[in-house]
């Protein structure tokens, strides 16, 4: 087999763009030759590790902030709700 | 196509046709179909959530500004996460010329794990070219086609820098992603 077809199927074997048949076939493959098991185990275990990130959070805090940036810079929006109570601004009290 | 993807291209629609007809409203309703999708893929773009939230904002503010190149094609995500693209990228260039950490805050009380904080960390070190195909099609699950559309290079290209990037990648987690897994 070729490099490059070789590095192909293992591209493709990481992603889980193969067929099951194939899938099988390049497993049995890795079964007797180690640095192929490694190529293959190493790189899906990096596309899994990316799949499974659950991301940053979209907070409450920041949803809101967005909308305020957007109706400071003129935008015809408002928040849904009303702020939570540690985003309002609060006037010092006079004396 | 799924019950909720059907919804949205619905909400989508009606959205758009208000925007092209003025209606003040309209940014809200985009806003809350797409902010969250905006906000994550900004987020994993520049590596901070102020920044993150600056780019969201004037991401829809330019979709209103911009509102006369939209196509009735179907394309409005394509186009919505281009300009979000090209906001990012200008961050990015400020803070390479400022100097400042692209990660400086990502690492914060979110990113628990260490093997959290190495996969982004790595991540964020790699080239733009290779960085870019992976949030889109391996973070964010878009088809090779929606990034390609995005990026605006062909699907077989797009593939290979996906490939290429998921190799890089793997190169710099080594030795930290076998003692984790």
């Amino acid at each position: 087999m070729n490099n490059e077809l070789f590095e192909k199927l293992v591209d493709l074997y990481a992603g889980r763009d193969l067929t099951s048949e194939l899938d099988e076939q390049m497993e049995a493959a890795a079964a007797v030759d180690t640095g192929l098991g490694h190529e293959m185990t190493s790189l899906r275990n990096t596309v899994d590790l990316l799949h499974s990130d659950p991301g940053p959070i979209y907070t409450e805090e920041s949803y809101q902030r967005i909308l305020m940036k957007l109706y400071a810079r003129g935008a015809a929006i408002q928040p849904k709700a009303p702020s939570p109570i540690h985003l309002q601004y609060h006037l010092p009290i006079q004396g | 196509m799924p019950n909720d993807a059907l919804q949205d291209s619905l909400a989508e629609k009606r959205w758009l046709t208000a925007l092209a007809e003025g209606d003040p409203s309209a940014l809200g309703g985009i806003y809350e179909l797409y902010g969250e999708r905006i906000f994550r893929y900004t987020f994993r773009m520049l590596g901070n959530r102020t920044d993150a939230e600056d780019a969201t904002a004037e991401t829809f503010l330019r979709v209103v500004r911009r509102s006369a190149e939209l196509r009735a094609d179907g394309a409005f995500r394509t186009w919505l996460f281009r300009i979000a693209r090209n906001l990012c990228i200008d961050k990015l260039r400020q803070h390479k010329l400022m100097e400042l950490p692209p990660d400086a805050q990502y690492s914060g009380a979110e990113e628990r794990t260490t093997l959290r904080v190495t996969v982004h960390q790595a991540l964020n070190d790699l080239p733009l070219e290779y960085r870019e195909p992976l949030i889109y099609c391996d973070l964010e699950e878009m088809s090779a086609k929606e990034a390609a559309d995005i990026l605006k290079i062909s699907v077989p290209a797009l593939k290979s820098r996906l490939y290429r990037g998921r190799r890089a990648l793997r190169d710099k987690l080594g030795s930290a992603m076998e003692r984790t897994l």
